[in-house]
């Protein structure tokens, strides 16, 4: 029960800071693909040095979690459907303004659009539980 | 108080915030962050009976695990966003896409959803989306999220390109 409302607070962190700082919104990935605001890839950037330093502080005490578990950090294989994935996943990011992260929070901020992105994802993600059926090695 | 709940945060604060959950989802919870894979779980919930080898795995045997939960936070924490900031309720605008397209409403269903799928296909080969490869991936120093990283921006700078110049004209 405290570890469900732990990811649920987590969530709700992860969505208004989101919201806050204008990653949900469609015009600062749009700027930020045409070059003129770099805005959002300079929070990406300043995310990536606080979690790696994060990690490395972690790994440094001991590689422990709170309850004294060795932490596991997932793994993310390389192969050729990284980067078939990649180009899928730059083009639907392009096209709808919004990550599968962020087209949750625009539901949560009212943006009925964000509804339609959010279907779509739900569709893509069965289009690939169908080809993982017929070809169980992707 | 209208520096954290009315205006926008400036980039290095929302980075910062953002960045720190990664370490803190390890450390109290053991867990990566990611979300894309949640929506695993959004599938099995409409599709409960689904005989789907991969949507039977260990991953969604519990359709309400942490990640579903994890969405639900993430919807809520935009809505309180939404309130603290008096953004109206419902709106159907998307920023600039909608204010240099003069489609009816209804054309916006198809174009969406139409992303949605590229992202929601892309994310699962490629192992993870913005949070679980270019945030989490990257901040764990991970080639693999390097190579989707880099592809989801070039290619989405060149979508974006042909976006301007086809649908927006200019």
């Amino acid at each position: 029960m405290v570890k469900k409302l732990g990811y649920l607070l987590a969530g709700v962190f992860f969505g208004f800071t989101l919201s806050r700082s204008g990653a949900s919104e469609y015009n600062y990935i749009y700027y930020m693909f045409t070059g003129e605001n770099f805005k959002l890839a300079f929070l990406m950037a300043t995310a990536i040095v606080t979690g790696a330093i994060g990690l490395a502080v972690l790994k440094w005490s001991g590689n422990k979690d709170i309850n004294g578990q060795e932490i596991k950090i997932s793994k993310k294989p390389l192969n050729q459907y990284t980067i078939v994935g990649g180009i899928l996943f730059g083009i639907g990011w392009a096209i709808s303004g919004a990550c599968p992260g962020t087209a949750l929070v625009q539901i949560g901020e009212g943006k009925i659009i964000g509804l339609f992105t959010v279907f779509g994802i739900v569709c893509g993600t069965y289009i690939y539980a169908l080809l993982v059926q017929k070809n169980p090695q992707i | 108080m209208n520096f954290l709940f009315v205006d926008l945060w400036p980039w290095w604060l929302g980075g910062i915030a953002i960045g720190l959950l990664v370490p803190f989802l390890y450390y109290f919870l053991n867990t990566a962050l990611g979300v894309s894979t949640g929506y695993g779980n959004l599938l099995k919930f409409i599709l409960p009976e689904t005989k789907l080898a991969w949507l039977n795995s260990e991953t969604y045997k519990n359709k309400f695990n942490w990640r579903f939960i994890f969405i639900i936070g993430m919807i809520i924490g935009g809505f309180l966003s939404a309130r603290a900031s008096n953004m109206p309720f419902i709106t159907s605008e998307m920023g600039l896409f909608t204010e240099a397209t003069s489609w009816p409403f209804i054309a916006y269903i198809p174009w969406f959803f139409a992303g949605g799928v590229f992202l929601g296909l892309g994310a699962r080969l490629a192992g993870g989306c913005t949070s679980g490869h270019s945030i989490h991936g990257l901040a764990s120093l991970q080639i693999s999220s390097l190579v989707a990283t880099v592809l989801f921006l070039l290619v989405g700078a060149v979508t974006t390109f042909f976006i301007r110049l086809i649908v927006f004209r200019g």
